[in-house]
């Protein structure tokens, strides 16, 4: 017990004092600077509610993980299988280390790269696009369409990581029960939709909970990728994250920021939450 | 129902020979068991047959038909396997109706079917339950019932017991035995359990290191085992095996430390040629103190049915089981008869059967 002081003290200091730290100015008023620091309870909850540019902050940040989950969870189950079942392809490890090379890239030059692909004039999307005839799109100065070039980059991050672990899920899958799929006359891709997709769901879960909360963790993608010049964020595509830095280092409301902290918080510890009790529904049947 | 005819096959690994040239018969409706120990290629040669596995060479015919390039699915065969592989997150019913939902067959069908098979194997309570909430035994009749249900041309079972405690793999020994004899579809039965193959199978094929080393009913390999190995692998305990040569009568074989063992008739072999006299211990009796034979005991095993006695016959390790019970106990020499008849001879060099 003694031995493990040291690292628990660490830990409590470097994880646990933030957390409750946050919780307590998110019920006070404090500007950074001044001694003065008054309780005020729930004000700041209350004036969250009716905060506009919190709200769209909010709803952006919910579509972009979902919008992340939604793309992220089926490609990298089909990219996974396709790894794994094709294994005796010497390109296998070459596969691998693709799909997982974006989860590994340094985030700010990966989406420099980004932001040139969807450039509205020299970016290749658009050119790629004019070989079938479409318009060329104004990509990231359009609210709509700069949500899903943010829900792109972000897909594509996380996607190697679920790749990896879903990869590691298929690993432990037990061929015997694929031989005895394919005696009962399944096809390769029955036997992923039959057996692979509801015998990894606890892995699926895992990723789903993971994809979410790094979702609605998004903050530098949207910061490069949505703002014309770096420093000058637009209100474009607002999200949490953003504005809770704008709230505490330009208009110096640090319990306000506090406040809308603690909303993102619960809404990860809900997911969380969710997920447990979804594995340990899946472990009574 | 159908044949299944194995012709010279081979299963090769790069430059390693697994399956060296094996030839089957398996007439319709019978109930083979291929039996060997471990990496013997018996369930290599079971996993060839169901398709799991490439031929190197040769041919597998089902149904006349040749199915070497044959997916698993088209040769209408069903397999039973070790770990019993059932499908973790689907009921009962589901695990066993998969292959008849894959088929596309009506729902009505389907559940008909499945309801026959869980009769069959008593299971109809179960159908709603899932694989996790059965026993070692009902997962294995679950497993069973999976096959059964599509009511395939030919059972593949690949050592399907031995994940049981000993009681019941007794009982589904048995159950096995009789659900054969009810519907009649060709079996392959791969085990190294030669109590399985002996008291279930119409003909045992026994196998080590890729090749066929005999294939008879299981009294006939009992009985007139073709060579050393099939005689100490069937038969439990162990056939008890003692060096010697052919006496100059060619009577009795004598051991280098001057044992006389008797022989039914003259040897098919020529005096002084080194020996192997084979006697199972079943075989052996307690005899009367002018017995020809000594047996040193060195250990006593009672098992209240019958009395195991290990020991030495001059130089030679030797068991016995014995029917009667005896007072003994290690150290006590214990004179043996035995029946002539009961002897094996075999070549002391090939190991070859001498008649």
């Amino acid at each position: 017990m003694m031995a493990i002081l040291p690292t628990l003290a660490i830990f409590a200091y470097v994880r646990l004092y933030p957390i409750v730290d946050t919780l307590r100015l998110s019920f006070y008023k404090w500007d950074i600077l001044s001694k003065r620091k008054p309780f005020i309870g729930l004000e700041n909850f209350r004036e969250l509610m009716g905060d506009h540019l919190f709200q769209s902050a909010l709803i952006n940040t919910t579509i972009i993980a979902f919008g992340v989950l939604i793309i992220t969870i089926p490609a990298a189950l089909v990219i996974a299988a396709l790894i794994f079942y094709r294994t005796r392809s010497r390109l296998s490890g070459f596969y691998e280390t693709a799909v997982f090379i974006p989860h590994v890239v340094s985030l700010v030059p990966a989406a420099m790269a980004w932001k040139w692909i969807f450039d509205a004039r020299l970016g290749p999307l658009n050119a790629a696009l004019s070989f079938f005839g479409v318009e060329p799109q104004a990509w990231l100065f359009d609210p709509v369409l700069s949500v899903i070039c943010i829900i792109v980059l972000c897909s594509w991050q996380a996607l190697g990581y679920a790749v990896l672990i879903y990869l590691v899920g298929f690993k432990n899958l037990p061929v015997s029960l694929y031989e005895a799929a394919r005696l009962d006359g399944a096809s390769g891709p029955q036997s992923f939709w039959h057996l692979s997709v509801p015998m990894l769901k606890p892995i699926t879960l895992y990723v789903s909970v993971v994809t979410l909360i790094s979702g609605f963790n998004v903050y530098a993608q949207a910061f490069i990728l949505a703002s014309d010049a770096q420093g000058a964020p637009g209100r474009q595509v607002r999200v949490l994250v953003l504005d809770m830095l704008e709230n505490s280092f330009r208009n110096y409301r640090v319990g306000y920021a506090a406040s809308e902290a603690v909303v993102l918080l619960a809404i990860v510890l809900l997911l969380t939450l969710v997920q447990f009790g979804l594995l340990r529904e899946k472990g009574k049947a | 129902m159908a044949s299944v005819e194995i012709q010279n096959v081979r299963k090769a690994y790069g430059d390693v020979e697994t399956i060296k040239g094996v030839s089957i018969d398996v007439p319709d409706g019978s109930f083979v068991a291929l039996v060997g120990p471990s990496g013997c290629g018996k369930s290599t040669l079971l996993r060839m047959i169901a398709g799991l596995e490439e031929i190197s060479g040769g041919t597998i015919r089902i149904d006349s038909r040749v199915v070497n390039d044959v997916e698993p699915k088209h040769r209408d065969i069903a397999m039973v396997f070790q770990n019993y592989a059932l499908y973790p997150h689907m009921t009962i019913a589901e695990n066993m109706g998969f292959s008849l939902r894959l088929a596309k067959r009506p729902k009505p069908e389907i559940a008909e079917r499945v309801a026959d098979a869980a009769r069959i194997l008593g299971l109809a309570d179960y159908l709603d339950r899932y694989p996790k909430q059965l026993s070692g035994g009902q997962r294995q009749r679950v497993a069973m019932g999976r096959a059964i249900v599509r009511n395939p041309k030919v059972f593949l079972f690949d050592e399907p017991l031995s994940n049981l405690d000993a009681q019941l793999r007794v009982q589904m020994r048995a159950e096995l035995k009789d659900i054969h004899a009810r519907i009649r579809t060709t079996t392959v039965y791969v085990t190294h359990d030669q109590i399985e193959a002996m008291t279930m199978a119409d003909r045992i094929v026994v196998m080590r290191a890729g090749v066929i080393e005999q294939i008879g009913a299981p009294l006939d390999l009992y009985d007139r085992p073709a060579n050393t190995f099939v005689a100490g692998f069937i038969g439990s305990p162990s056939m008890n095996f003692l060096n010697g040569v052919i006496s100059d009568d060619r009577q009795s074989v004598v051991t280098g430390d001057g044992v006389v063992l008797p022989l039914a008739s003259p040897a098919a072999a020529e005096a002084g040629r080194p020996v192997v006299y084979g006697i199972r211990p079943e075989h052996l009796s307690a005899g009367s103190a002018d017995a020809p034979l000594s047996l040193a005991i060195t250990t006593v095993e009672p098992t209240g049915s019958e009395t195991f006695l290990l020991g030495s016959i001059g130089e030679q390790k030797v068991s016995a089981q014995l029917r009667e019970r005896i007072v003994t106990k290690p150290g006590d020499q214990l004179p043996l008869t035995l029946m002539p008849s009961n002897a094996h001879l075999f070549d002391a060099k090939t190991g070859l059967r001498i008649e």
